[in-house]
């Protein structure tokens, strides 16, 4: 009987009851031995005793425990079976562990493991092998099932589904589930999970008076207006920006400025829109390949375009663009699996069924995306400034793309008429001394560089034309790389024409220039303007800036060219050198000619010409929307795919054999297999997934409570803890992704509801010493506040917050000498005080890579270099500092104090108690208040004795006094943890 | 509460994370684990972080490390390559550049001989160029390793296989993983301390000095020259030492009122951190004012007040190191001596570079072997990567100014202190100094020397972090250099 199947979040409470008659719960004691569970009971015992010579990395003996198939009934290089069910004579597993310990053939080694097994593992051993040596996937790799709910023996009122799981454990820990908080403690507990900031005084008064009415009724219309607010996406998004390692900066090497914060809106957007999991992440991971695209959904793709990019001079685009490839593998896997996928680049898993191979079929997903560590971070998106204008800015950018693809297959389609004649050249010189010789290349007689290349050559290439040839109607030349059959492995630096001029030499020696109509590229679009010879902003046919195959374009001159028996000479200038190092220069190329009509009549077609004109139009109509332009995911055409190799050792220049995409084999849930990165997308909400839903769900739970059911967030893993409430663990993930269809709003409402979030966060000493980490939640979380949250509360407190949703991102005070970029040119410019932008939630803060934002990376902050999955909370000094001193803090104190003394009415204590209130949300017990009044008398007296002190920062000894405890109020342990 | 009621209690919760961390050890394995145990422990004990367990015991209570950002010539300053000079200007054989990867070089480049005058000095004989003058009076102190080797040739990924033992960003700094096994000897300072000089951040910035995967509190500390020492270190306006302490006294009797309501150990953690930040207070600004050294100090030095210099930071590393700082990492940047511009070239910026910090470098060895420091701590000085003895000619054409290439084959490093042997050479490069001839060290195997010499066995300081025994030397076989070992 499964009775919440079919209940929505809306009528919870009534769900209660119905659970309340639940029937009996199988709750397995997770020590129970009889009979042997291969995850639970033998795989630890190999992980600790056995992986690591028989494993993924080591397979010695060809033995490995991580795969069955290396395991039960099969023979490693001994020759002997290492496991036969059902057989203990047979297994020579068993034989050698059983083995004297000062035998040579004892397992495992003495000398690696003195401790040897114990009889209880050798029992346990010897019993799985009895009872047929079955071989379960880690529980992660099982498909959550609905568990039942667990039956207690004391009867609760009201509780909700989640509650039966914890307190079935509390109970079988002989655990009592704690009282409820007090409604102020509560509302700021529910306000800063859900907005980020505390409540201000009048949502305190309002909500204790409906608590006091109906406590059920109060939070649930609490959390749903809450839920509502755009603040629920401002707090939200951090967490999963750490994930997806945003950054307002293109990490290594120079760490330039990146602009890409329309990408963090639109996650804000997507979380207060409570778009669904699983679109929120396909839209993420492949919103390009949708039939349908919407602009958003390209926006949303700028997800993966948050990998650094290196523009250090020297550096290989091409071993960066690699680095970007492989952090998006591990970054997906991750994020949406709390798999270590990473470790599979080198080779096989250590504890988990993923093959070496399985990395890079997995990698050839992400492989042939246009992107490859320009400067520019090219391909781009313009993303109108207004979201009102987002339609008809990607109508037209769709139209011109239509169109331009239509010009090009028109255009493809006349250079595919009739045949092309090579012809070989007689002259091959440069202008600064690099060599050019004749060369038969891909059997046409061509050209080829040879010895050093020195930048930026102009190539005379010059070709007498047949006397039996008929007038010239296109050129069409090709550029190879040095090494073709190499490059599709290994691709070389590319090529860039930066100009190109044609002449045709009579016997006399008087050229006559070739003037050209169109030029056709062999591919429709690439990053790098392919779509003619030069373009207007100056950029040239390319292969930019690495090459894997030869490259092609066509040339259609305005007229025919009589040109049998004279010489037509081409001069090509390669003047770009990239990062300062590497020259784009043309190493082997082809000339071939046509006199084709058919190319004649595409330039002269006149229809031709309304495209262009069209397209032309188009493009200058875009480009008056005013728009800012971010990084995007984009395919390559597939005419210039990269093949994906296996990299020997993870070693991007060790290419082994060539791979097709596809996801591990120990995950494959499909027959249709994986062919591109939107099924990928798809295949991770796959309803037999075992992973996506679990791991969001324990986020999410992580979020709330601190510590996650899974309390390693990054590693659902072998290596992995195993989950505290493993039945919870699973109810929540098919109540996320099927009951609620993935909404995380529902979900986390649902959570919030339950009695167990409700608890106060007293305990006692020896509640401490029996679970310090609160995995049992016997008691309401308490942790600190994240570094965000910190501030944007203190902002809160002091009247200051700027509530202002989305925008570029926002400078505000740093401390003297930090911001010292790489590049000069980047400044931190923070408005002056009083300006809305100086205070503004923290989410919009600049995100540089290299300079974090200190207070930020004090209160624990990742950097965002890569994917951030858990977030360790630390408690040191310097994070007093920031707190006391920082002059952000100390703004917010200044603020307090003005609320304390201009907005508060009453005696001085009164206005203390008032304060107090806005910092912690609580009334301050007689001992506290004593305490504050006791200082603000002091600190008072200290002012007006000596009047010089306040200077700079309060006018009267009062407005002094209350700043400084309004600061100490900004630093109670009660405002700094949950 | 009363301060020495405080202190008991703090000793109470000491116990009581000792038992969590037994029952931590026991009831898992994961990260989660691990760091709450050990979180907990060190910061129960207040301000200071104890260490743990050395594996063996060792002289080492502390390392200096000089970093030349950039990557100095080995061959303009301690591998002197005769041979080479005699293939000055001529063309680099094939095989040379057969299968290399370069950072600039083009084609053929020439071979190019030292760029400085060569001689030997002490009893040991140690080759020091004429580029450092005044350390040649420190040849028999140093150790040098001729032959260190890296796999990365960008300088990114190489200065973060120098400090993290990794190319990829996002793991722990030796610094980090030297306190974190130490711990502090200060109850003031942090236990690791970064200095930067030469007008420029290294390029991938604070995470040389990152903590990684471990708790935050071994993180490097920056110091600065401008603006606070320590960030947010001095009191904003308005407040002095005394209404600190008035408003300190007030928090710590509101926190622990809080305690005694929600019984929470990290409050008593937290009112503990408070006080040492109050001490640190006057500590950093303390140790980092050299104006209160004699004369004769600042001579030695060549410091001037004030200034944000390599020799001021030496001054600074020998005050902090006395003072039981565990880890003082310094920073300088401009080595990079590709001959692309003047302020690179082994012509011309390079000179001046040797010239800053010869000095204080030597200065600093006098100090530190004068107050009888040079006894307990280790010295290390070294760069990311060697440079070619190819001359660069970027972009494949001759240069204007003189420089080399990355050369991740064949740089030195050299070490002096405790635990060394002074006046030793380990390894020897090739005849042009471009790769190991004999006793090739890799990053790994340095970097495991350093943690012996501190008392640790490279292996066994780990973590469990991502299914894997986190580790500086990473997952790679790493070998101690007996060869250097004194």
């Amino acid at each position: 009987m499964l009775p919440y199947k079919t209940q929505t979040f809306a009528r919870s409470s009534t769900f209660s009851a119905l659970i309340l008659a639940g029937v009996g719960w199988a709750c397995a004691e997770p020590l129970v031995l009889d009979p042997v569970d291969f995850a639970r009971d033998i795989r630890p015992i190999l992980n600790a005793k056995c992986t690591g010579c028989h494993g993924g990395v080591k397979q010695a003996g060809g033995v490995s425990f991580v795969y069955r198939d290396q395991v039960i009934d099969y023979e490693g290089k001994s020759g002997l079976p290492v496991v036969v069910p059902g057989n203990i004579d047979e297994s020579e597993m068993l034989f050698r562990i059983t083995l004297p310990s000062d035998d040579d053939e004892v397992m495992p080694p003495v000398e690696d493991h003195p401790e040897g097994l114990t009889d209880e593992e050798v029992a346990l051993i010897t019993r799985w092998i009895e009872e047929g040596a079955s071989w379960k996937q880690h529980w992660s790799f099982e498909k959550p099932e609905r568990p039942e709910l667990p039956t207690l023996s004391e009867a609760y009122e009201a509780i909700e589904p989640i509650d039966f799981f914890i307190r079935a454990r509390l109970e079988h820990e002989g655990l009592m589930p704690s009282e409820r908080a007090r409604p102020g403690r509560l509302l700021r507990r529910i306000a800063l999970d859900l907005n980020g900031i505390p409540p201000s005084l009048e949502e305190l008064d309002a909500f204790e008076l409906a608590w006091s009415v109906d406590p059920r009724a109060a939070v649930e219309s609490e959390i749903d207006e809450r839920l509502g607010r755009e603040s629920f996406g401002e707090k939200w998004a951090t967490m999963w920006l750490d994930l997806i390692r945003y950054a307002d900066s293109r990490g290594l090497g120079q760490d330039g400025r990146r602009t890409i914060w329309p990408y963090r809106d639109w996650v804000i957007g997507a979380l207060n829109d409570d778009l669904p999991f699983d679109e929120f992440s396909i839209k993420q991971l492949a919103g390009d390949l949708l039939p349908e695209p919407k602009l958003t959904d390209l926006i949303a793709t700028a997800a993966h375009r948050n990998t650094q990019t290196n523009n250090e001079g020297g550096t290989d685009d091409e071993e960066f663009r690699i680095e970007a490839v492989v952090d998006r593998v591990n970054t997906t896997w991750q994020t949406w699996g709390a798999m270590t996928f990473g470790c599979v680049q080198c080779h096989d898993h250590p504890y988990e069924e993923f093959r070496h191979d399985e990395y890079y079929e997995f990698m050839a997903l992400f492989n042939n995306t246009a992107d490859n560590d320009l400067r520019d971070d090219a391909p781009l998106l313009s993303v109108p400034n207004k979201s009102s204008e987002y339609d008809r800015a990607h109508a037209l950018d769709r139209e011109v793309a239509w169109l331009q693809e239509d010009l090009w297959t028109r255009g493809i389609e006349a250079a595919g008429v009739g045949s092309w004649r090579p012809i070989e050249p007689d002259s091959l010189t440069t202008d600064n001394g690099n060599k050019l010789e004749p060369r038969v290349v891909d059997g046409l007689p061509g050209f080829g560089t040879a010895g050093t290349i020195s930048r930026g050559p102009v190539y005379d290439l010059q070709y007498p034309v047949p006397a039996d040839q008929s007038a010239i109607t296109g050129l069409r030349f090709t550029a190879y790389p040095k090494d073709p059959d190499k490059a599709l492995k290994d691709s070389e630096w590319g090529f860039e024409i930066t100009s190109l001029e044609a002449a045709l030499i009579d016997a006399e020696g008087n050229a006559t220039p070739i003037p050209f109509a169109a030029s056709v590229a062999d591919v429709p679009w690439l990053p790098h303007a392919p779509q003619k010879l030069i373009a207007a902003d100056g950029k040239g046919f390319a292969a930019y800036t690495r090459m894997h195959r030869a490259r092609q374009i066509v040339l259609i001159p305005d007229a025919p060219i009589e040109a049998a028996g004279k010489t037509l000479q081409l001069k090509i200038g390669n003047k770009t050198v990239i990062l300062g190092s590497f020259p784009l220069v043309i190493h082997q190329g082809t000339l071939e000619i046509s006199s084709h009509q058919a190319l004649t009549d595409f330039v002269s077609d006149s229809a031709i010409g309304d495209l262009r004109g069209q397209v032309a139009a188009r493009i200058k109509e875009r480009k008056a929307i005013p728009s800012t332009a971010i990084p995007t995911m984009a395919e390559r055409p597939a005419a210039v795919n990269r093949p994906t190799h296996v990299f020997g050792r993870g070693n991007f220049l060790e290419k082994e054999a060539e791979v097709e995409a596809g996801i591990p084999f120990s995950l494959e849930l499909n027959e249709e297999g994986i062919p591109d990165r939107l099924a990928m997308a798809e295949w991770w909400f796959h309803p037999d997934h075992p992973l996506t839903a679990r791991v969001f769900v324990n986020r999410l739970w992580e979020q709330l409570f601190g510590t996650g059911i899974v309390t390693t967030l990054e590693d659902f893993g072998s290596s992995g803890e195993k989950p505290s409430h493993p039945e919870l663990l699973d109810y929540l993930a098919l109540r996320f992704a099927e009951d609620y269809d993935w909404s995380i709003k529902a979900i986390l409402r649902e959570i919030m509801l339950s009695e167990t979030y409700w608890q106060s966060p007293v305990v006692s000493s020896e509640l401490v010493e029996r679970d310090p980490a609160n995995r049992f939640l016997a008691r309401g979380p308490r942790p600190r506040l994240s570094a965000e949250v910190l501030r944007d509360q203190a902002l809160a407190i002091s009247g200051l917050l700027t509530e202002k949703v989305g925008g570029p991102p926002v400078h505000p005070p740093i401390p003297e000498g930090v911001w010292k970029p790489f590049q000069g040119g980047d400044k931190w410019d923070t408005p002056a005080p009083g300006q809305p932008d100086r205070y503004r939630r923290s989410i919009y803060t600049y995100t540089k890579r290299s300079i974090p934002y200190p207070t930020f990376a004090t209160f624990d902050a990742p950097s965002r270099e890569f994917c951030n999955p858990r977030r360790l909370v630390s408690n040191t000094p310097l994070q007093a500092l920031v707190m006391m001193n920082d002059a952000v803090f100390a703004e917010a104190a200044a603020g307090l104090a003005r609320r304390m003394k201009y907005d508060s009415e009453g005696t001085v204590a009164e206005r203390l108690e008032q304060g107090y209130r806005i910092a912690t949300s609580m009334r301050p017990s007689t001992a506290k208040l004593d305490e504050l009044l006791r200082l603000y008398e002091e600190l008072e007296a200290r002012y007006t004795a000596e009047p010089e002190l306040k200077r700079g920062m309060a006018g009267t000894p009062d407005g002094a006094a209350y700043t400084i405890v309004a600061q100490v109020m900004l630093n109670l342990d009660e405002v700094i943890t949950k | 509460m009363k301060l020495d009621t405080l202190v008991s209690e703090y000793q109470q919760q000491r116990l009581l994370a000792d038992t969590r961390r037994q029952f931590l050890k026991t009831c898992s394995t994961g990260l989660g684990g691990f760091f709450l145990g050990d979180h907990l422990l060190r910061a129960a004990t207040g301000g200071a972080t104890t260490g743990l367990d050395t594996h063996h015991t060792s002289k080492v209570k502390r390392v200096i490390y000089l970093h030349m950002i950039g990557a100095p010539s080995q061959l303009e300053l301690f591998d002197y390559k005769p041979e080479l000079e005699k293939l000055d200007g001529q063309a680099c054989p094939q095989e040379y550049l057969e299968g290399k990867r370069f950072a600039f070089i083009q084609g053929t480049p020439n071979l190019m001989g030292p760029q400085a005058k060569f001689s030997q000095h002490g009893e040991s004989g140690a080759w020091i160029s004429d580029r450092f003058p005044n350390l040649h009076q420190h040849a028999d102190d140093l150790c040098f390793i001729k032959t260190m080797q890296t796999d990365q040739f960008n300088h990114g990924p190489a200065q973060l296989m120098v400090h993290t033992g990794h190319a990829q960003l996002g793991y722990p700094s030796a610094g980090s993983w030297v306190t974190w096994g130490m711990g502090s000897e200060n109850e003031d300072l942090p236990g690791f301390m970064v200095l930067l000089s030469g007008g420029r951040l290294p390029r991938v910035g604070k995470a040389l000095w990152g903590s990684g995967f471990l708790p935050s509190v071994y993180q490097g500390v920056q110091c600065r020259s401008v603006g606070d020492p320590v960030l947010n270190v001095s009191n904003p306006t308005g407040s002095d030492r005394g209404i600190r302490r008035s408003a300190l006294d007030a928090l710590r009797r509101l926190n622990q009122e809080t305690h005694s309501e929600f019984g929470d150990p990290e409050t008593l953690t937290r009112i503990a951190q408070y006080e040492m930040a109050y001490r640190m207070q006057a500590a950093v600004p303390d140790v980092m004012t050299i104006d209160t050294e004699p004369a004769d100090v600042h001579e030695m030095y060549g410091t001037s007040p004030g200034k944000e210099s390599f020799a001021n930071n030496c001054l600074l590393a020998r005050r902090l190191v006395e003072r039981g700082v565990r880890f003082v990492q310094l920073f300088d940047w401009g080595w990079d001596s590709h001959g692309a511009s003047k302020s690179e070239a082994l012509n011309d910026g390079f000179l001046k570079k040797c010239d800053q910090v010869d000095r204080p470098i030597s200065a600093l060895l006098t100090d530190l072997k004068q107050r009888g420091l040079l006894e307990d701590t280790l010295v290390v000085w070294g760069g990311e990567f060697g440079r070619t003895p190819m001359r660069e000619n970027r972009g494949g054409k001759e240069m204007a100014l003189r420089g080399r290439d990355h050369n991740p084959g064949a740089f030195t490093l050299w070490m002096a202190g405790a635990g060394v042997k002074a006046g030793t050479t380990y390894g020897e490069t090739d005849s042009i100094g471009y790769g190991a001839a004999s006793d090739p060290v890799k990053l790994h195997d340095f970097h495991a020397t350093m943690l012996h010499l501190l008392g640790f066995d490279h292996k066994r300081l780990a973590v469990n972090f991502q299914g894997l025994q986190q580790r500086l030397t990473g997952v790679h076989p790493a070998h101690v250099v007996q060869g250097v070992l004194a």
